[in-house]
């Protein structure tokens, strides 16, 4: 429960500091108005030589480019802030002040910042997704939505986990950037399904940096495609990397020494 | 009464990795490391006693700094016993956290672009505060560092003095019953160095609290602590009396004058320390200095004359140097 009220306080200080920056929403809505036209014209490119690609239509990719744009918004919000401010902390010694107070110290440092403004891709990618499910005829019933919903979260789960672990590794090496960078352009390749890619690159998104749980599970769940024993994988996946990062933060912890003396 | 510090033989081992300098040092550094070991503390003890105020003395990188972080439970101890109001700090339990406070000068925890006010608010959901005793707690250190006014300014347009104060009121909310303080005053001026000092005493007095202290700045010292603890290369050198060191180890002051006459002879007064341009600063021996100042004012033509006492690196260097010289 206090989990809970901690994380909506830094919510809601996220917030007040993001109205102190204007400018940065204006910089973000056309970003996300680039981001968007390069995606659609590279759609509309591809389906002019083919008429769908690995079993996806044009308007199932579509949707695929939507759950791409929203959860890429949910991390640029609010994961990979709090974890960049993590790692700056563990190489600058100066996790101090969380690991003095009588809270989770995962929880805390996963929750202390917000990007407000990253939320205008949640927002567009949600208006893609309806646009893609409109030309899809609404096939959606009550489990197709609730599977996708789960997925949506599972998936942001999953890629939290992944950042964390990567995060940790800083506890030991000091300098990991360069590896969080890695992240930026493999995620780039979640814009397609995973299916459509050769099969050692399909295993690498999917179970070393899980970008196919982050898009295309949520996708496939929307549009018919996710089975039951799909969805009880992700669901035992999520808890084995949500327990190994604990694990590895844990031992981190135990690493850290502040770089000051 | 019992103890709330209590600490027995307690030790921190770092493993330095260790190389030449060069180019051909960094490369063999990638495939085989050699590490050094540096005893950052090395076996001390003492204890503390509930509503103390303790200076926690040593030069730079003497291991203050990592006892204090064993402390607050930030550092695992490499040996040793370590026991903080009953509990085992490193295992961080909640409950401890809870009734301990660690203010470091150079950082600040406050977000850097709202108002204080805001940053307080986290505060109380972190320590779970009941709203009703944080407003007034908070309000109580408002009034008492005279900071209304500037309570609702976004932090970084305060001064370094204001932020540092307001990092007080922060850190003090949930009333801790111990506060480790690292260099709260560094880089005050002497005004704000006072009101900090006060604070601190103030806190003291009012809520029992027991404050572990280490500063640089030797009025601070003065001002707050009766007992002093100096450790130096992690070793315990002193536990005692202020008093006492100061009189034992501290047998100058540092006399500043602004000389006319460059030419003058200065050996007859004292010891000069340093010349820069026309200022002078000399070490003069504590009994002599009244005699010695209005010598300098009568016979030569000085100006802006200061008397400070001697540092307390250099009174932490002579207990160094005195049990070194008895351990020989």
């Amino acid at each position: 429960m206090q989990g809970f009220k901690l994380a909506f306080n830094y919510l809601r200080i996220g917030i007040m500091n993001e109205f102190q920056y204007r400018a940065n929403l204006y910089i973000q809505i056309l970003q996300t108005f680039i981001a968007l036209a390069t995606g659609l014209i590279g759609l509309n490119l591809v389906f002019n030589q083919v008429n769908e690609l690995g079993g996806w239509g044009k308007a199932d990719l579509l949707a695929v480019m939507g759950v791409f744009t929203i959860t890429g918004g949910i991390i640029r919000s609010a994961i990979q802030p709090n974890m960049e401010r993590l790692m700056d902390e563990i190489r600058e010694g100066t996790l101090d002040y969380i690991l003095t107070k009588p809270a989770d110290a995962q929880l805390l440092a996963s929750v202390r910042e917000y990007r407000l403004w990253q939320n205008t891709d949640v927002i567009i990618g949600t208006i893609v997704l309806i646009v893609a499910m409109s030309q899809l005829g609404w096939r959606v019933d009550f489990w197709s939505s609730l599977g996708f919903t789960s997925t949506l979260v599972m998936g942001a789960i999953m890629v939290y986990c992944f950042w964390l672990v990567i995060t940790s590794a800083a506890f030991w090496f000091v300098r990991v950037h360069e590896i969080a960078n890695l992240f930026e352009g493999l995620y780039a390749a979640g814009r397609w399904p995973v299916d459509i890619y050769p099969n050692w690159l399909r295993y690498g998104l999917t179970f070393l940096v899980p970008v196919a749980f982050a898009v295309t599970v949520p996708a496939s769940a929307l549009t018919g495609r996710l089975s039951l024993q799909s969805w009880l994988g992700a669901l035992a996946l999520t808890a084995v990397l949500a327990t190994i990062t604990r694990v590895i933060w844990r031992l981190g912890l135990r690493n850290y020494s502040g770089a000051s003396a | 009464m019992p103890s709330v510090i209590s600490i027995s033989k307690l030790a921190k081992h770092y493993q330095v990795p260790e190389r030449e300098a060069g180019l051909k040092a960094a490369a063999k550094g990638l495939f085989k490391r050699t590490y050094k070991t540096v005893k950052a503390v090395d076996e001390i003890s003492f204890d503390i006693q509930p509503g103390e105020v303790v200076g926690f003395l040593g030069p730079n990188g003497a291991g203050k700094t990592t006892t204090l972080k064993m402390l607050s439970g930030l550092l695992h101890p490499t040996s040793g016993g370590l026991s903080v109001l009953g509990y085992e700090p490193a295992k961080r339990n909640h409950d401890y956290l809870r009734q301990i406070t660690l203010v470091m000068g150079n950082r600040n925890q406050l977000s850097w672009d709202l108002p204080a006010l805001d940053s307080f608010d986290l505060q109380r959901a972190i320590y779970s505060i009941p709203t009703d005793e944080f407003k007034r707690t908070r309000d109580e250190f408002v009034e008492l560092l005279e900071l209304r006014d500037l309570v609702q300014k976004p932090v970084r347009n305060l001064s370094l003095g204001e932020r540092m104060k307001m990092e007080f009121v922060g850190a003090l909310l949930h009333k801790p019953k111990i506060l480790f303080l690292d260099e709260p005053t560094l880089g005050l001026d002497v005004t704000m160095q006072k009101r900090i000092r006060s604070f601190v005493a103030e806190y003291n007095k009012r809520y029992g609290a027991t404050v572990l202290l280490t500063s640089h700045y030797m009025a601070d010292v003065e001002a707050l602590c009766r007992r002093v603890i100096v450790i130096h290369h992690g070793r315990l050198l002193f536990d005692g009396d202020l008093a006492a060191l100061v009189e034992k180890f501290s047998a100058f002051k540092t006399v500043g004058f602004t000389l006319d006459n460059p030419a003058a002879d200065l050996s007859q007064y004292g010891d000069v320390v340093s010349i820069d341009g026309s200022r002078v600063m000399m070490r003069v021996p504590k009994e002599k200095t009244s005699a010695v100042t209005s010598r300098l004012l009568t016979e030569l033509s000085v100006d802006d004359l200061t008397v400070e006492a001697a540092p307390i690196e250099d009174v932490i260097e002579s207990v160094f140097a005195v049990r070194k010289e008895a351990l020989e």
